[in-house]
């Protein structure tokens, strides 16, 4: 037997396919439990399906989606530990928001009412007004309030910033963060916008048309790349070897990112070439990952055709 | 099993739903008929008034039916429900309004009776062919009467929400195509006298047997509908 915790979520071949498309197309993963994830992609690239099949709400067509090491679907012992407010979440029609934080409490078992009565003050979410006159930022600080009072083990935010003005999204990551001290728990934050929440995360998954293009922590991410710029000559001669990324140029000047840990010797030699070395944003190296990773598919299915 | 009881509960947060407005409609649709009553000219009034008022609230339970599907079932996905216990919780809380409106109808029934058919002579709960049985088939036919619209309603909801437009036409053509082929089948056999004596012979208590077993059909048909609907 093997003693070990099962992991917060577990993902083992999972394909969803539509008539048309794979919206998940053989997607395979291990979260551990107790970290900030983010769960990054286009829009249209599987993360709604992939959480909706997590937390029992839709089917896949084959594979395995385990929380803590079972299935989820019709199985409330571990709903119960799970939370996911969907983006396009419907609320009954004659709700108010003040009445969905009462279903809520019901629910999840460490609701913590004081956080959510403080969070709707923070976003001046109207209580008394039906939820479906609300706007779309107000639609989303309902959900946001839900998902983080409820402090579900297994949390799932799916876009929450949507229409939120820039203040609210700044206190969504200010309380989210503050709330994940003192309560450590799992928590999948979906965003098609990276750099806003880079400094959340703990770990980094990026899907593209249904599949992993990139699965690895965010600090060793961030050191996984770096950009070189100075003299064109000297920049080439001292990327030789490296795996380019991108590479910006203007004149005599070149900027290539490269997928590289450089070591103290090679940041000595940089300085004596007189080359600038800089940290390359999370979004930049998720974007250009991700689109690097399509080439390369794309550049094998050439050859197959050949 | 508490989860169950907690779907109740959050069906319950507005209350208006569940009780407020079947309690306006009751006394609204028989306050409304006791108005006509007074404005029959004397000559209209003679002999017993009927009245099919008392059925308003039932007609709401469809309406009920559809909407504590439709509405409530992909918040209770949100609030981590299994869809067996929503679908527990949900028609539990429905049996038990059901009954009690039941035995309500049952209790007004009584009133009418006593009161000399409100002072009119008139009948909206206490119509003859269901008062002249005892009171726990009365309770039980107006029980019946309730969860089955309540179940039409909530059946029809859920293929809706399984299979969209495509499924509640593909349904409804079903429907037809059924009732059509039985019609057909007794028009074919000769067999309308025999069916209408069926029909005749069927007292309250076996009425009320026939459309429960109906409602039971319904409640299976809904629970393997909803098992694999997505919100």
């Amino acid at each position: 037997m093997n003693n070990a915790p099962a992991p917060a979520i577990e993902v083992r071949n999972l394909r969803k396919s539509y008539r048309e498309l794979d919206a998940l197309d053989g997607v395979s993963l291990t979260l551990e439990a107790g970290r900030i994830y983010g769960l990054l992609g286009r829009n249209g690239a599987g993360k709604t399906t992939l959480m909706s099949i997590l937390t029992g709400q839709g089917f896949p067509s084959s594979g395995e989606a385990l929380i803590f090491g079972h299935s989820p679907y019709e199985n409330d012992e571990i709903l119960a530990k799970i939370c996911f407010i969907r983006e396009s979440q419907k609320y009954p029609d004659d709700f108010n928001a003040r009445q969905a934080f009462k279903a809520a409490a019901l629910f999840f078992a460490n609701w913590d009412q004081d956080l959510a009565d403080r969070l709707v003050t923070d976003f001046a979410l109207p209580m008394k007004r039906s939820i479906k006159k609300l706007s779309r930022g107000q639609l989303s600080a309902v959900g946001v309030i839900i998902g983080m009072a409820a402090r579900a083990e297994v949390t799932f935010f799916d876009e929450p910033y949507l229409g939120l003005d820039a203040v609210a999204r700044q206190i969504f990551y200010d309380r989210l963060l503050e709330d994940f001290a003192l309560y450590p728990r799992t928590i999948v934050l979906s965003s098609h916008l990276i750099d806003e929440i880079a400094n959340l995360l703990e770990h980094v998954v990026v899907i593209d048309k249904g599949r992993i293009m990139l699965d690895e922590d965010a600090e060793s991410l961030r050191g996984s790349a770096v950009a070189v710029t100075g003299s064109r000559e000297k920049v080439d001669s001292f990327i030789n070897g490296h795996q380019v990324l991108h590479r910006d140029s203007m004149g005599s000047l070149a900027s290539v990112t490269i997928k590289a840990r450089l070591g103290e010797t090679e940041r000595a030699m940089a300085a004596e070439l007189g080359l600038e070395l800089s940290a390359v944003p999370l979004q930049q190296l998720v974007v250009r990952t991700t689109m690097a990773g399509l080439q390369n598919d794309n550049n094998e299915s050439v050859e197959v055709l050949k | 099993m508490s989860r169950v009881i907690k779907v109740a509960q959050m069906q319950l947060i507005n209350k208006w739903t569940f009780m407020g407005i079947p309690m306006v409609i009751l006394v609204g649709s028989t306050a409304i008929t006791f108005a006509i009553w007074a404005l029959l000219p004397a000559s209209a009034r003679e002999g017993t008034l009927y009245s099919g008022s008392g059925q308003a609230v039932m007609w709401y339970f469809l309406a009920l039916g559809i909407q504590s599907l439709t509405y409530t079932f992909p918040f209770s996905q949100a609030m981590s429900v299994s869809r067996r216990t929503f679908y527990l919780g949900t028609l539990g809380l429905f049996a038990v309004f059901a009954l009690g409106y039941a035995v309500l109808y049952y209790l007004l029934g009584l009133l009418e009776q006593a009161t000399g058919g409100w002072g009119f002579n008139g009948q909206i709960f206490a119509l003859d062919w269901i008062a002249e049985n005892n009171g726990a088939i009365q309770i039980l036919f107006y029980f019946v009467a309730m969860v089955l619209l309540f179940m039409i309603g909530f059946w029809a909801a859920t293929v809706y929400m399984r299979w969209k437009a495509t499924g509640l036409l593909i349904a409804g053509i079903g429907f037809a195509v059924l009732v059509l082929g039985l019609v057909g089948l007794a028009t074919l056999n000769n067999a309308w006298p025999q069916v209408g004596a069926w029909f005749a012979g069927m007292q309250v208590l076996g009425l009320s047997i026939v459309l429960g077993c109906l409602c039971v059909v319904l409640a299976g048909g809904s629970y393997l509908t909803l098992r694999r609907a997505t919100a």
